[in-house]
């Protein structure tokens, strides 16, 4: 018989195994934040567990969740976009850029910067043919330089009041400042939760992200326009960066050349944490909460209890290489290169 | 009906290259509504690339189609043109996305929609239920499950089903049993008749003698990437098609 089949021997009890399997790698995210949690509260207990504490946990994890959630998109299809955190660093500039030229709509342009980079990236890839590793680690290094060029050097700082003279590089939106406080920026998330799950769950958009993430080659054969939704996906992911790029400056309160550094690797770190395959074909958008969440705990339960930052990153690094190693489906995969 | 003798699909000289590869030199064949034309040559001759090409696949380098008596624009020559017009294909790997589950399967590429972005999930399980039903595919536990964790036999239903649902006017099979056992085989024959009993016209590759005389009207042969002009089962022997096969021969 043509088509995946269990092979001989492969009787009920073997897939009841593999449903057992299954069954665990869906949950390894809620039991991996689990431990952490645990394992901190014994290391550090109250300073830990203590309210102060776990607001600063809510308004740090949001910007990294929506950063995950663009890395969602991407990585359901099977492929990836290692440019979103220059790409978040680009578009705060031009957000607040846009700000100062245009008054508080011109906040627009950094959600537009994001998608012009979205769509600048799909275009790449699904046209020219050039794997999604490769076009957004150009994308990653150009993206970046430009901001470098744009904003020469420079940072622009997001302020309560308007300046008065002398200091002009600033311009003044005090309600993007308190979105970025806790409990708006939380708020803020949730509601991009809420619609992000929608989009990804029950929308056509969504289920072909998936069947993407399957088979390409039978979408094709089924006259899905594989070329144009590719591009499509990378747009979806370049917009919910810009709108990570509001909060972000929200909360940290200036464009700067270097903003977004590395946080394509949390991003990724926290789609592979919340057991999503990065061989794409199914992810699962609370469980990316999840796994954005345990990211932020170990780095925030590592600092509280003393340890050096850089051992922190050493920490965060192995986590990924546990992540990953849970979340591989190997039956999708024949060699790893 | 029109001047062209009732033929629903008119195949006119078409050719496909891969490359330096001329995967299909000249296909050429007519078909009529309820009638099942199989489709006979060698591995590699060109059958499948000839399919692909009546399926919109591929758009044929030279040589013309018409369907209804009405030629395929060249920019009309792709899948979704041909399937907005009634033509399906059970391909021999069967096309289905692993992943996703039998209702997404059978209606790719024509999801329902709610709302111009929401998929309309119960339309689909109530009709992937019907049609289930219809091919006497009653053992699926859940239709929520991704396809994957069927039988191969149950995904050969979907597969099968997926074209007969759609594909009203021209049902094309690329080797349906090659892979099955005798009781499967006859289901899948069984179906083959039902289909062309409603008017709908059937397109068999097969390697299978036995079973191309047993079910067809007519029989084409391609070799090496040539088609020879179809003839009526009943005027040739079985000698004759292995050598037609083999050899390229004309069967007058
Ligand atoms: N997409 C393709 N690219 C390159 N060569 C192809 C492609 N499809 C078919 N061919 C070649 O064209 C020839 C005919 O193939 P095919 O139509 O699949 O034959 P059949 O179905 O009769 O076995 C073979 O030599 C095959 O290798
Ligand atoms: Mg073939």
């Amino acid at each position: 018989m043509s088509g995946p089949e269990p092979g001989p021997g492969m009787d009920a009890s073997g897939e009841a195994r593999s449903g057992r399997s299954e069954m665990l790698r869906n949950n390894v995210p809620y039991i991996a934040i689990v431990l952490v949690v645990l394992l901190f509260t014994i290391v550090s207990g109250d300073r830990f567990l203590s309210v102060r504490n776990w607001t600063f946990i809510a308004q740090q994890t949001p910007v990294l969740l929506l950063l995950a959630y663009a890395q969602l998109i991407v990585v359901t299809t099977g492929s990836i976009d290692i440019s979103v955190g220059s790409s978040l660093g680009f578009s705060m500039y031009m957000a607040v850029l846009g700000m100062v030229w245009l008054g508080p709509v011109g906040i627009v342009c950094g959600i537009l910067a994001a998608t012009v980079i979205g769509f600048v990236n799909g275009s790449i890839f699904s046209l020219l043919k050039i794997s999604s590793f490769v076009t957004t680690l150009a994308m990653l290094i150009i993206v970046r330089a430009l901001l470098n060029i744009i904003s020469d050097g420079g940072s622009i700082y997001v302020t309560e009041q308007a300046a008065t003279g002398t200091y002009v590089d600033s311009v003044a939106a005090p309600w993007l400042l308190a979105l970025g406080r806790f409990p708006n920026i939380l708020i803020f998330a949730l509601v991009v939760t809420a619609l992000m799950w929608v989009f990804y769950e029950k929308t056509l958009f969504g289920q072909q992200l998936k069947a993407l993430g399957g088979s390409e080659r039978v979408l094709s054969l089924f006259g899905v326009s594989v070329t144009w939704f590719k591009i499509q996906v990378f747009v979806a992911a370049g917009f919910m960066v810009g709108l990570a790029s509001l909060i972000s400056l929200g909360r940290s309160g200036a464009g700067t050349p270097r903003a977004g550094e590395q946080f394509e690797l949390d991003a990724i770190a926290a789609v592979a944490l919340g057991g999503t395959p990065l061989t794409g074909g199914h992810g699962s958008v609370l469980r990316t909460v999840v796994g954005a969440l345990t990211l932020t705990v170990v780095a925030n339960g590592l600092t509280i209890a003393g340890v050096d930052p850089s051992w922190s990153r050493v920490a965060r690094g192995v986590l990924l290489i546990i992540a990953i190693a849970i979340s591989l489906n190997r039956r999708r995969i024949g060699v790893v290169k | 009906m029109s001047e062209n003798g009732g033929a629903l699909l008119q195949v006119e000289e078409v050719a496909k290259s891969f490359g330096g590869v001329q995967a299909l030199r000249s296909g050429s064949f007519e078909l009529s509504r309820g009638e099942i034309i199989a489709i006979v040559g060698a591995n590699g001759a060109g059958k499948s690339t000839l399919i692909k090409i009546v399926a919109g696949v591929y758009r044929p380098d030279s040589g013309r189609m018409l369907v209804r008596g009405e030629p395929v624009a060249p920019r009309d020559h792709n899948v979704g043109h041909m399937r907005h017009l009634g033509i399906e294909v059970v391909y021999q790997d069967l096309a289905i996305v692993p992943n996703m589950n039998a209702p997404y399967n059978l209606f790719l590429g024509r999801i329902p929609k709610r709302f111009g972005i929401f998929v309309d999930e119960n339309a689909m399980r109530r009709k992937t239920r019907e049609i289930l039903e219809d091919l006497k595919v009653t053992t699926v536990q859940s239709l929520r499950e991704p396809i994957s964790a069927m039988s191969g036999g149950q995904q050969q239903s979907v597969a099968i089903g997926r074209a007969i649902a759609w594909g009203r006017e021209i049902v094309i099979l690329d080797e349906p049993t090659a892979a099955l056992g005798p009781t499967e085989t006859g289901e899948v024959e069984r179906l083959m008749h039902e289909i062309r009993d409603r008017g709908t016209a059937v397109i068999l590759i097969s390697h299978n003698l036995e079973q191309v005389f047993r079910l067809a009207d007519r029989i084409l042969v391609v070799h090496h990437g040539l088609t020879t002009p179809a003839f009526p089962r009943s005027g040739v022997t079985s000698e004759q098609l292995v050598r037609a096969i083999t050899l390229g021969e004309q069967v007058a």
